[in-house]
């Protein structure tokens, strides 16, 4: 078997340039609701570029100038906005049931990224480094504890936490992100509900 | 398009589209927003609860911190895993306690990490502190335990006069020559530094037992201060008034339920609920009633309603050809 002529006949099959990047789209997609995913997508694109700034000068700067300050409150909204878009696209794409007509892969994906997000943002409020910090990783220290998985996972431990946060975490948020963005454009946004069919069960083509 | 996508939008008419200028016009109004909301409203960074604060504002509660770990009283004592080894006090449910399961990981003893360590350390400095030291750690354990017994009961009728806390007259032993020895500890800033000194340093980052140390009566005042404790939803803001992580509200939610807010099991119990929540949320396509919900709840109708009043309820014949861009090339063609 020739590895790279099945791939190239995979890729064929399921992407084109117009698909990876469209130029048109089925006339139903005119609502606000399409928003919300691109709106998430750029505050996380806003995320990495701070928190790539932030990590270039580090927490005192962050801490002690006006520049940093500023940086780390571009970081702070920019979470505010990313979960404010995340959760809006999650309620949306459940209210269309999404999911239908082959999709629950994108949608399986879509939220094991909302729940790494969720972490991914607790590791960050454990990071700041001020008071909020300190409450948040007691407090949160009896949750991961009663889980058993403070054993492994220690909110007390700042090396531990920070680099989750700015490394192992980022990389695996914006992996799932893509491996989502590329099932969304191979798939196709999913037709409207009942006028165009499409039964609601996961394994139906 | 390629062949699934053509083959899933047969009959289905097209419009112009342009995902690049939609992604960018995005990511500006996003930037736009972010910078803003930052200018104007900045961002929370209340400075942490130091040592050297709570002994020179506090240093009563200081005290009482200190000698609860002698007494065997704080918060870690009896904690269990990952910090003791009295699995009796992990949480459980259904008689599971996921904490016991992989033991002790961060091994504590609080009344030789939290007091006689930290001591240590500045007993090479003071010879009294070292002569107490002695006395303390020779003494048989009843009559340690009477000794701080003795101070901790004193400390309730302590007196602060210019910084300096006043005890009536009693049996202390040595625990009050020790006391002061954390007390300076603390002033002269050095507690966190004596706390974390088995640790890798001079590259430690991890602040365990500096940041258990206030976590009990010293922390949960400055957070109910702060409006910041669990019944005053806590994990949904952050200092000053500003959004925290809102998100995690069903989590907090679950907090200010009465039966479960009470519990010796609730963080286990919370959590076991969370995660079925978020397996219910990834498990939806496959969940029979769960997933038919949008279609009872019909929002779905307010989304699409442009398409629903061009195009009616039917299911539209395939066209011949496929979604070729001439079967509509606008939104209103």
């Amino acid at each position: 078997m020739n590895l790279t002529r099945r791939a190239q006949s995979v890729l064929r099959r399921n992407f084109t340039l117009e698909d990876l990047l469209p130029t048109r789209m089925p006339v139903y997609v005119q609502s606000v609701v399409y928003l919300f995913g691109v709106s998430a997508l750029s505050a996380f694109g806003m995320l990495v570029l701070t928190g790539v700034v932030m990590s270039l000068f580090g927490p005192e700067w962050y801490h002690g100038s006006a520049a940093g300050r500023f940086v780390n409150s571009v970081h702070f909204w920019s979470v505010q906005i990313f979960f404010g878009a995340i959760v809006l696209h999650l309620t949306s794409k459940f209210l269309m049931a999404a999911w239908r007509d082959g999709r629950w892969k994108t949608w399986l994906v879509g939220a094991l990224t909302f729940g790494l997000a969720v972490f991914t943002g607790l590791t960050g409020f454990l990071s700041q480094t001020n008071w909020d910090s300190q409450w948040i990783s007691v407090q949160a220290k009896d949750a991961m504890n009663a889980l058993g998985v403070g054993a492994f996972f220690n909110t007390l431990n700042l090396g531990q936490v920070l680099t989750l946060h700015v490394v192992v975490l980022p990389l695996s948020v914006a992996a799932l992100i893509g491996i989502h963005l590329v099932l969304i454009r191979r798939e196709g946004p999913v037709k409207p509900i009942e006028t165009l069919g499409g039964a609601d069960e996961p394994a139906d083509r | 398009m390629s062949q699934r996508t053509d083959e899933y939008l047969r009959g289905v008419p097209l419009m112009p589209y342009d995902l690049l200028r939609e992604g960018l016009t995005a990511l500006l109004i996003v930037a736009l927003v972010v910078v803003a909301l930052a200018a104007i409203f900045s961002s929370p960074d209340y400075p942490p609860v130091r040592s050297e604060d709570v002994a020179r504002l506090q240093p009563v509660a200081y005290l009482k911190t200190s000698a609860s770990f002698l007494a065997g009283t704080s918060g870690i004592d009896g904690y269990g895993p990952p910090y003791t080894n009295d699995t009796a006090n992990a949480q459980s449910v259904f008689g599971l306690a996921p904490a016991s399961w992989l033991g002790v990981r961060i091994p504590l003893d609080p009344a030789q990490d939290f007091v006689l360590k930290p001591l240590g350390h500045a007993a090479a400095l003071d010879p009294a502190l070292n002569d107490a030291l002695s006395s303390y750690t020779d003494a048989s354990s009843d009559q340690q335990a009477a000794w701080v017994k003795a101070y901790l009961a004193a400390l309730d009728t302590a007196q602060v006069q210019n910084g300096e806390v006043k005890l009536g007259s009693g049996d202390y032993g040595p625990v009050a020559v020790m006391m002061d020895g954390m007390l300076r500890l603390g002033r002269g800033g050095l507690l966190e530094g004596a706390l974390e000194s088995d640790a890798h340093l001079p590259y430690s980052l991890d602040f365990t037992r500096s940041l258990l140390f206030f976590q009990d009566d010293v922390d949960a005042n400055v957070a109910s201060s702060l409006d910041m404790t669990g019944d005053q939803w806590g994990v949904s803001h952050e200092t000053g008034g500003y959004p925290g992580a809102w998100w995690l509200w069903p989590y907090t939610f679950l907090y200010q339920v009465p039966f479960i807010a009470v519990s010796d099991n609730a963080d286990l119990l919370i959590g076991l609920i969370m995660l079925v929540i978020f397996l219910l949320l990834v498990f939806t396509p496959f969940i029979p009633f769960w997933r038919r919900v949008p279609r009872w709840l019909r929002a779905y109708r307010l989304i699409w309603r442009d398409w629903y009043r061009d195009h009616g309820e039917g299911r539209p014949e395939a066209q011949p050809g496929g979604s070729s861009p001439g079967s509509r090339d606008s939104p209103g063609g």
